[in-house]
């Protein structure tokens, strides 16, 4: 078994803000399939709140810079994420296609250290 | 007291041009870092992510889930890893994230259901 983050990728969609009852349909099935997959996740992780809230540190150039907004502004944001053990990255790949929301980017977890 | 995300970016494959040396004296450091907010009691848990190269992405087009290999987005930086804090306010956040011995910092609230 292995550990892998599931980066849960928002399309723009506010949830906590005014969604249609489309919107509130995904959301609701998006907690069925926390429930479902509860035995696989390792991590409950967090849902973030959007990209409007977020603040970035910048430190690059040698001075330290604080910016309102995230680290890029695109039309996809990272919504959240959990860390879940599966067999393998196949594994991760089908149980992500049943996600009911957007889409997933998936990362094995690990030190990058090991291996070397 | 409310919880935070800092996201941790990585600047394109910084990991792979240091040098051994480089990398566990950065490595050292962080780990000061994590046992010192760890000790606090900020630290609430986080995860370290392998090399972007390793990620594959599954989104949503026309109603089906199609497959891609990557990262959701291409770009210089990406996540690296996450931690999550638990702090009074942003502020604090802040100030957590500006002492990260790491790179960039993206800091979010967390959604309290």
């Amino acid at each position: 078994m292995s550990k892998y983050a599931f980066l849960f990728i928002d399309d723009g969609v506010d949830y906590q803000g005014t969604p249609t009852p489309e919107q509130q349909k995904v959301y609701a099935d998006i907690f069925k399939w926390f429930e479902t997959n509860g035995s696989k996740i390792t991590d409950g992780g967090a849902e973030l709140q959007p990209t409007r809230t977020a603040t970035t540190i910048r430190k690059s150039t040698g001075k330290v810079t604080v910016v309102d907004g995230p680290f890029i502004e695109a039309k996809e944001s990272v919504g959240g994420f959990s860390i879940l053990e599966l067999p393998d990255k196949a594994a991760a790949v089908a149980l992500a296609k049943t996600w009911p929301g957007y889409g997933i980017e998936i990362r094995p977890v690990g030190d990058h250290m090991e291996g070397e | 007291m409310p919880q935070y995300v800092l996201m941790l970016l990585e600047h394109e494959d910084w990991v792979d041009r240091q040098s051994k040396e480089d990398k566990e004296r950065a490595y050292a450091s962080i780990n000061k870092w994590v046992e010192d907010i760890t000790k606090k009691g900020i630290m609430k848990g986080g995860e370290e992510l392998q090399s972007k190269r390793t990620a594959t992405t599954v989104r949503r087009k026309n109603g089906a889930m199609s497959v891609t290999e990557g990262p959701f987005i291409e770009s210089k930086e990406h996540v690296g890893g996450f931690m999550m804090i638990e702090v009074p306010d942003l502020d604090a956040a802040i100030a957590i994230a500006k002492s990260w011995p790491g790179g960039d910092v993206e800091v979010r609230p967390i959604v309290v259901h």
